[in-house]
Formats: structure tokens, sequence, C-alpha cells
């Protein structure tokens, strides 16, 4: 009977696997026809998916119309996010740990950090290319803010949600301030930390695409807002699934990271 | 952990802050004045002279400051409204029903990783630069967020619960309103502040790369200008009115859903 009930349900699930298959299709289907047999919307303003699909395919090694092939676009717009977010993140967790465990820092950086927080970081974007140029610098550093802030924020309220039991057990067993703080409270604040990180990525990454949309001369920003200028939506949608394909990958990546150096802490 | 209130540590923590904020701006203010930096930048005094100078007086031909304000939160406002409407909606249904879900989950997929701002140059491809595409980049910041915490909510429900409203003899129809909406609530509005936030972020991007008027528009303007000061009181109204649109919502939580805080 047990088996009975399993089965059913594999095939249940089975059943909705498949209409799954079908949705994407079907959306896909309608797309074609509405573009390429009906041509209901200019194929400037909605090309057909197997345009679209042409387009990824010359992209990847033709450099017409935007100078550089899609590989390279990638490359750059890569590069550019990983410096910003490294920096970000190297700088941002240790300081939020700091805020969070030693008082003093924590009143003497509140302050400034609250007065930056609010700002998004796409409002720096002209400041930045005042300062430093349409550089990869000035992208760097954008991306900097971009991922320092949640990166701080989630540190210090990791640390700060320590449980005091354990600090008292710590303490007990004769453990020092700092062997407290690596110990005991860094551990158990690590998913809250890699949560901070995750939000950064995301919004790291939406200031890249908005950075180089506004000013840049390669990666997929640009490629998407020549798109715009030549009136190439083909490019544009291109240009898209590829940042959707990136967002998916890291996610991925990440995702490995944590599972492999975050025990514990899901139940809450 | 919860810090009491009491006079004494409020003014020992409103000194250090005071501090800060003082050592702030003195380092800005004397980083202009002697170093190259003041090439660039305008000192905070210039900086609230303006602020208060643009209240009155137009930023480019009509607008003054709270109006260019107003002109992004009124598409803020359209886009975010209709993205919790159409968020909250399949964000249920996707977590209730098998068939929603397996119908829109792949669809819902192939967007969802699509940061917000990209959708920009397709926005104006297919609506031009008027107010339809900055509301379409609006819609699609919120919607996305909100879309998967409400899917994540109306995952969480308690089948117990379901399971007890159904046996006290609810039909479908009540067992939906009584439990399975309020245990979504709490979901519903971390989306919606992540949501807020986000949309407040995506008008600002749309408005710098095409518009005519708008908080954004100002600091695009500004940057054309060479004009930093109009820059930086863009970005200071820019920040005080998402941190005010923060509190707005959590406050609004905390009235609405005061059964169940969240964050405690």
């Amino acid at each position: 009977m047990n088996t009975e009930k399993i089965n059913t349900a594999k095939k249940q699930k089975r059943k909705y696997q498949i209409i799954s298959v079908l949705s994407v299709c079907v959306f896909l289907l309608v797309w074609y026809l509405a573009t390429a047999v009906f041509e209901l919307a200019p194929s400037y303003s909605l090309p057909s998916p197997v345009k679209v699909f042409n387009t990824f395919l010359t992209k990847l090694h033709s450099k017409a119309p935007d100078g550089a092939t899609l590989p390279k676009h990638f490359i750059s717009s890569l590069q550019v996010a990983m410096l910003g977010y490294l920096l970000g993140a190297v700088i941002g967790v240790p300081l939020g740990i700091a805020m969070g465990w030693f008082k003093t820092v924590d009143k003497i950086v509140r302050p400034v950090f609250d007065l930056i927080k609010p700002i998004p970081p796409i409002a720096l974007i002209p400041v930045m290319i005042v300062v430093f140029g349409i550089s990869i610098k000035a992208k760097a550093v954008l991306i900097f803010f971009s991922t320092v802030i949640p990166c701080i924020t989630n540190s210090y309220s990791g640390i700060r949600q320590t449980k005091q039991i354990h600090l008292w057990v710590s303490q007990t067993f004769g453990a020092s301030n700092m062997q407290m703080l690596f110990t005991v409270a860094s551990p158990s604040a690590l998913p809250m930390i890699f949560a901070g990180l995750r939000v950064a990525m995301g919004s790291s990454w939406m200031a890249l695409v908005a950075a180089e949309l506004l000013a840049s001369t390669s990666g997929l920003g640009y490629l998407i807002s020549i798109g715009r200028s030549l009136l190439r939506s083909d490019l544009i949608i291109v240009g898209i699934l590829c940042l959707g394909m990136i967002n998916i990958v890291l996610t991925a990546i990440f995702n490995l990271v944590e599972k492999r150096f975050v025990r514990g802490g899901k139940d809450e | 952990m919860k810090a009491k209130f009491n006079t004494k540590g409020f003014v020992n923590s409103l000194f250090f802050s005071l501090i800060g904020i003082v050592a702030v701006l003195i380092l800005w203010t004397l980083g202009v004045n002697y170093t190259t930096v003041g090439l660039l930048l305008p000192t905070p005094m210039e900086v609230l002279e303006r602020a208060i100078y643009t209240m009155s007086n137009p930023i480019g031909r009509t607008n003054t400051l709270l109006m260019h304000l107003a002109v992004s939160l009124r598409r803020v406002l359209v886009g975010f409204t209709l993205s919790a409407l159409c968020g909250v909606i399949l964000g249920i249904a996707m977590g209730r029903f098998k068939m929603v879900e397996a119908i829109f989950k792949p669809l819902f997929e192939l967007v969802r990783p699509i940061p917000s701002v990209a959708w920009i140059p397709l926005a104006i491809v297919w609506f031009g630069i008027g107010e339809t595409a900055k509301i379409y980049i609006i819609f699609m910041a919120g919607f996305v967020n909100i879309t998967v915490n409400t899917y994540a909510g109306a995952k969480q429900v308690d089948e117990n619960m379901l399971g007890v409203a159904r046996m006290l003899g609810a039909n479908e129809l009540q067992a939906f309103f009584h439990v399975v909406i309020p245990s979504c609530v709490p979901y519903i509005f971390a989306g919606m502040q992540v949501g807020l936030s986000t949309c407040w972020m995506a008008v600002l991007a749309a408005e710098m790369v095409s518009s005519t008027e708008g908080i954004g528009w100002t600091i695009t303007a500004g940057q054309e200008n060479g004009d930093m000061t109009q820059i930086f009181v863009g970005i200071i109204a820019i920040a005080i009115v998402g941190l005010l649109l923060a509190v707005l919502m959590r406050w609004a939580e905390r009235v609405l859903c005061s059964w169940r805080v969240r964050g405690k």
C-alpha cells in the first residue's frame, strides 16, 4: 500500500513537471506566433524568439554593432562586479562585526553609517562619474558602496543576536573577550552574514547595470543601452537574458559555498 | 538584550552620535576648503543653502525640489500599487494551487533573476520615454520581490491549522480568508518593504536614463551642468524620502498586523 502511495505521489509530481515544460513551450509558441507569423508587434520592438536566439549565437563571435563580443562584455561586467564586491565584503563584514561587538566603535561609526545607509547607490553614480571619470574605478567604488551597506547591517545584527546564554557559558569557562568574539559570536552570526552577502550580490549587480547603462564603454549594461539606441530589441533581450543567467549561476555558486561553510542556524 | 530607556544612556548615545556626525561634517568642510577635492565637491553649508533655495525656486524649468519629489513619488506609488496587487495574487495562487505553480513558476523563474534596472532599455523601446515605461520598470522592481515573499509565505501555511479550520466546519473560502491570508500577511509585508525600497531605486534609475522631470532627473541635470551642489541636494532628498518610505511601511506593518511583529 505504501509503495502505491509513493507511486501516485511520483505520478502527480511527473504530471506537474510536464505541465511546467508545456507552459514554457506554450509561452515560446505564443511569442513566436505573435511575432513571426501574425506580426502583431513590429520586429524592432518585439523580435521573434528565433531571431533572439540567432542574435545570441552571432554575438558570441561577432563584434558588431557595439565593439565587443558577448563573452567580452560578460567578462568586463563580471570583473568590475567582483572587484567592488570583494572589496565591499572584506571591509563591510569585519566592520559590521566590530560595530556589533565593541560598544565604542558602534557609538562612533553608527551615526555616520545611519547617514549613509538610506542613500541608494544608484544616486551616487553622477558623483562617481565626476570624481573618478568613466572608469573601472568609478564602477568599482559604486559597487563597493552597494555591497558594504548590506554587509555591515547584517553582520551587525548577526552579532547582536548572539544568544546571551552561549556567551555566559564561555565566560564561565574563562574565555577572554576576543575568544568570545571569534569562537562564539562570529560563528553564530555566520548565517546572517551570508544572508547579507546574498543581498549585497543582488544590489551590487543592479548598481552595476545602472552604472553601465548611464556611462560606460563595455559590459552587458552597455550592450543593452546600445541595443536601445539602435532599436535592436533582439540585442536588448539577449543582454537581459544573459544578466539573468549570470545571476542564477552566481546564486548557485553562492549556495554551494554557504552549504559548505555555514552549519546549523536554519532552525530559528 | 533589549536596552532599557534611561536618560543617562540616551544622553550618552546622543553625545556619541553628535561626535560622529560633527566629525563627518568638519572633515567634509576641511577637505573641501583645503584640498583638491574642493575643486569638485561643495561644502555642507552650500548644499544646505541650495536645498532651502530650491524649495521655493525651480530646478530646471518649472518644478521646485518638492515638486520633483512629488512627481517621482507619484510614479512609485502607481507602480508599487500595481505590483503589490499582482504580486500578492500571483504569490498566493502559486503557493496554494499546484496547478498554478506548475504553470507560472517556470515563467516567473525566467523573469526573477533579471535586475529591474535592466528592463529600462526594453521598456523605452516598448513604451517610449513617457510615464508608461517608468511605471513598467517600477512595476517589475516591486513585483518580483513581493511575489517571491508572498509565495514563500503561502507555502509555509501551517497545514495543521488548515486541518483544524476544516474540521470545525469552515468551507474552502472561509479557510482561505481566515487561515491562509492572515498567515501570509507578515511575509507579504516583508516583500512590500523590500519592494518599496527597490521601487524607489528603480524610479531613480529610470529617471536618470531618460526623463524631463523627477528627482532622478535633477541629479543627471546637475551632472550635465557640472553642478555638484545640485547633485548633492538631490542625493540627500532621495535619502530622506527613502528613509521616510521605509519608516512609513514599518509603521503600517505594525498597525495592520499587530498580532505578529516581525524581527522580534
